[in-house]
């Protein structure tokens, strides 16, 4: 059972490993832009053009639509549901699992071709997974950040902005 | 499961509003989006029907600023209520830190708000995690209704009490004006830090 109390930390050195792996994706399949997701939603990395649009709300709306597209595998009976391709006039987004905890999602135009896409990224998926197994040996940092005079200034900070 | 990114010194928490249809659960982001400071806050994202009832999830994202050095978010989510989404829900569920479960006080809600606490414990414990340890408020919405049943009442048929022993948090409001929104953001706030 997984603890509550665990947090997913990300060092320096795995983020610069994940940048790497989303900036070579970009580069190799010519898309315009790649996101690596937390399956809350959250962004971890992002890579390419991504001035243009509102990653936040974007990484928010992939994780529930590849969600809810799981629990509709899950009701036709599938057994294992990994990937997801939206199909669009102007561009495209191929998202793929990395083990339960991660999305890998892909945002491409007519230049690129799918196959392409489709190989390179699980090729990526692997590299990200073999990361995700050593972020989550990353337990003892966390003290590290979340120490009690952190807590304390959370809280102040919370008192200070959540309110009439 | 919160995510602590070293790199970018960043903290990302996500909470859940989940409760039954129309309990309030929208109408809390909304109150919150409203007071918030400008550069505190993003867009507030609804994916609803025509009619206003929220039909994937409502999304708020909340920046609290740099806190020792590492920027903090907080991303704040609504569920559809009605009994018909509870896959919907699942979804959205997905990887939540803490719950603000919105109960909605009035006499004939009763039994929606029980079957729906019923729902979370179980969505929560799908993913492996255990409910009476989970971060969860209870806000008691609507206490301004004319038929609204006394706290006493709710806290018996709602209220539980958590692995520590103690029972669980609750705070009456009135969304529509604001009362008790922002008692009911900070706790629940304060409740997931204090399990990071």
């Amino acid at each position: 059972m997984e603890s509550q109390l665990s947090s997913l930390i990300v060092s320096l050195e795995e983020k610069e490993a994940i940048d790497e792996c989303l900036r070579r994706l970009v580069e190799d399949t010519g898309a315009t832009h790649a996101m690596l997701l937390d399956k809350s939603g959250q962004v971890i990395a992002s890579h390419g053009q991504v001035e243009r649009q509102d990653t936040t709300a974007l990484g928010a709306l992939l994780a529930g639509t590849f969600a809810s597209s799981r629990e509709v595998a899950r009701l036709l009976r599938e057994r294992d549901f990994r990937v997801l391709f939206q199909q669009g006039v102007r561009e495209n987004i191929f998202t793929a699992l990395v083990e339960e905890q991660w999305m890998l999602a892909i945002v491409f135009d007519k230049g690129t071709h799918i196959g392409l896409v489709k190989v390179l990224t699980k090729k990526a998926t692997e590299e990200l997974a073999a990361i995700l197994e050593r972020v989550r040996q990353e337990g003892k940092l966390r003290d590290e950040v979340i120490s009690t005079s952190f807590r304390t200034s959370m809280e102040d900070t919370i008192d200070l902005l959540f309110r009439d | 499961m919160a995510l602590i990114n070293i790199a970018a010194r960043e903290i990302h928490c996500k909470i859940v509003y989940y409760g039954p249809g129309l309990s309030g659960k929208t109408t809390n982001l909304k109150y919150i989006h409203s007071q918030v400071p400008k550069e505190a806050k993003g867009e507030l994202l609804s994916i609803a029907t025509e009619t206003e009832r929220t039909l994937f999830f409502d999304f708020l994202p909340l920046d609290l600023g740099r806190v020792r050095g590492f920027q903090t978010r907080f991303h704040l989510y609504t569920v559809p209520g009605q009994v018909l989404y509870e896959r919907t829900r699942v979804a959205v569920l997905n990887g939540a830190d803490g719950v603000v479960f919105v109960a909605d006080s009035q006499r004939n809600k009763l039994e929606e708000n029980v079957r729906s606490l019923q729902e979370l414990a179980r969505n929560i414990t799908r993913q492996g995690k255990r409910f009476a340890e989970f971060p969860v408020v209870l806000q008691y919405n609507k206490r301004d209704l004319p038929n609204a049943l006394p706290v006493a009442v709710l806290d018996r048929y709602l209220r539980y009490r958590t692995s520590d022993g103690n029972l669980v948090e609750r705070f009456e409001a009135v969304a529509t004006t604001g009362r008790g929104v922002f008692d009911t953001l900070k706790a629940i706030s304060k409740l997931v830090i204090s399990k990071l």
